[in-house]
């Protein structure tokens, strides 16, 4: 997959922007808070149609502006030129076209043109709760097979009528369901665990298919030889359908669905102990690269070539023997990276662009 | 302040509360309103008046009907002891395209929702499990759209048509996921409906 050219309208701090690039790596230099992040936020909105640091669609258009336009001319997969454009009004509203066809779904988009994002931010993955750790894991099954994204959106859209009709019930309150709210949720409970089931069994399948590749690149990442485990734990035992009845009254009183898939945990270990609580900042760091890098690797067999990589800022946390290391270990493709520091030794860029005069220009780098 | 007339604004205002209608939408109709004959703009009102006020919703099948029983249930060619389940009138309208179906209707008028706040009571549920007995319903198709809240709907009127020797069926999948009734081709929903499945009772 291949980003050929990118141009944005009045997108962040970028009034108006054309570039093209090179099929191998593109540098972005430049101080801190100059705008390189926010080219790499463009390239992987045009992916997934949603920003990888997480604000929405309004906090994307240059204030004062009605709207935001991005275009990209990319390569498939297969080798095949489309032309991705959205744009993005002010109320956070998005319109998407794939080769002047409107599309309505992210999936659209994702069978077209695939990112892999390397952020800082991605320590988070092994320091905070499981919410980010099940996103990851769903955002690599949907980049795998962007139909995924179908099994998602069922199983969101049964847990929150669910769970506004649990509500319905907690004002209610009565000891036992009277009819029709007794079908009604047992209705409900079907639907959830259909499509809970066919989540998690997508989630678990993932799971001890990447486990392998996160523990090989974590060594590739100098690493060492530490035992690395994932572990995923449903939030319940048995059949979903029957957690969820035997649940009802907990559920009714809270007016949430307690277990299921949205409450299941992907415990990452470290030489059998818990990495979140018991590995050390350079362990947590090389591990997050790790489930990053091994999902990169997944993509890039299970959709026939690699997703364009956007490094944003990876190497101002990192030492120069793990940058190195880094480098070396990522597949052969397109690859965006933005620094503020000096480049990683070794690494020659096919285009080096400095980001100056508030992001709003981009030159050619002349050393 | 408005840039426009008070009655302008109104004539906009009216028009974008109309579903699948925005604001510059609304506002193209209301201007291709005011430039055109004034002939154009009184059978617009008169149709919109005619039309609200000599339909009624059908005492038995809930369809839109100028008298107290539609069309199709008063015609005699139609098979009475077949019916097939509908959330909206317009889903009738797309049922009958397919020329496939030659039974009756009931429209439920929406599907389960608690989202939008509809369970089971806000729909006419109560009224359809009164006329299967009667009518001496032999076959209930239901045909909600293809989406969660259809589905969802489908499950419930299957549990609750739990009536000895009644066929349910359900209209067969083939129609694209997510999608309303409403938008599926004639072909497409005249397969779905002639390959119904049985999802309760005894095949004929
Ligand atoms: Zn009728």
């Amino acid at each position: 997959m291949e980003l050929n050219r990118l141009s944005l309208h009045n997108f962040r701090s970028y009034a108006e922007l054309e570039l093209e690039f090179p099929s191998g790596l593109t540098a972005l230099r430049g101080p801190n808070g100059i705008g390189k992040s926010n080219l790499l936020e463009a390239i992987g909105y045009l992916s997934t149609l949603k920003s990888f640091r997480g604000v929405p669609g309004e906090a994307m258009v240059a204030r004062d502006t009605s709207s935001a336009v991005l275009r990209a001319d990319v390569v498939d997969a297969d080798g095949r030129a489309a032309l991705i454009e959205t744009e993005i009004t002010c109320n956070g509203r998005a319109r998407t076209q794939v080769n002047r066809v409107r599309s309505r779904r992210a999936r659209d988009v994702l069978e077209t043109f695939v990112v892999s994002v390397f952020s800082p931010d991605d320590l988070k993955l092994l320091k905070q709760g499981p919410s980010l750790r099940r996103d990851y894991c769903d955002d690599v099954l949907v980049a795998i097979r962007p139909a995924n994204d179908l099994v998602r959106a069922d199983w969101e859209k049964a847990l929150r009528q669910r769970n506004a009709f649990l509500k319905q019930l907690r004002s209610s309150a009565r000891a036992s369901l009277p009819e029709p709210e007794a079908t009604t949720l047992a209705v409900w409970d079907q639907k959830l665990s259909e499509a809970g089931d066919i989540l998690v069994s997508l989630r678990e399948s993932l799971v001890a298919r990447i486990t392998p590749a996160v523990a090989e690149a974590y060594r590739d990442l100098g690493g060492g030889s530490d035992l690395v485990e994932i572990r995923y734990q449903r939030s319940w035992k048995g059949p979903l359908g029957d957690a969820l009845a035997e649940g009802t009254g907990d559920d009714i009183r809270r007016g949430v669905t307690l277990r299921g898939p949205h409450r299941d945990e992907l415990e990452i270990r470290l030489n059998g102990l818990p990495a979140r609580t018991h590995a050390s900042q350079g362990e947590q760091r090389c591990l997050s690269l790790a489930l990053r890098l091994a999902a990169h690797r997944e993509l890039t067999g299970s959709r026939g070539s690699p997703p364009v990589l956007l490094l944003d800022d990876v190497f101002s946390e990192l030492d120069p023997r793990r940058s190195r290391a880094l480098l070396d270990s990522l597949p052969q493709g397109q690859t965006f990276l933005s620094t503020a520091t000096m480049l990683p030794d070794g690494c020659e860029p096919d285009l080096d662009l400095r980001v100056t005069n508030g992001g709003a220009q981009v030159r050619e780098w002349v050393p | 302040m408005s840039a426009y007339a008070d009655s302008v604004q109104d004539l906009i205002d009216a028009f974008a509360r109309l579903p699948g209608i925005g604001p510059k939408s609304a506002q193209r109709i209301a201007f291709h309103l005011l430039k055109a004959e004034p002939e154009e703009s009184r059978n617009l009102a008169s149709a919109v008046t005619a039309a609200r006020e000599r339909t009624r919703f059908c005492e038995r099948c809930f369809n839109i009907s100028e008298e107290t029983l539609c069309s199709i249930c008063v015609d005699p060619k139609r098979d009475s002891d077949l019916l097939c389940v509908v959330e909206e009138p317009r889903d009738v309208v797309a049922v009958e395209r397919t020329l496939e179906f030659r039974g009756r209707y009931h429209v439920l008028g929406g599907a389960i929702d608690h989202l939008q706040g509809v369970g089971p009571e806000q729909l006419r549920i109560k009224e359809l499990l009164a006329r299967v007995g009667p009518e001496e319903t032999r076959e209930v198709v239901i045909c909600t759209n293809p989406n969660l809240e259809g589905e969802a709907t489908a499950l419930y009127l299957n549990r609750v048509l739990d009536v000895p020797g009644l066929i349910v069926s359900q209209i067969a999948s083939g129609l694209p996921v997510g999608g309303d009734l409403e938008y599926a081709d004639e072909l497409t929903l005249g397969r779905a409906l002639t390959g119904r499945r049985l999802i309760q009772g005894e095949s004929t």
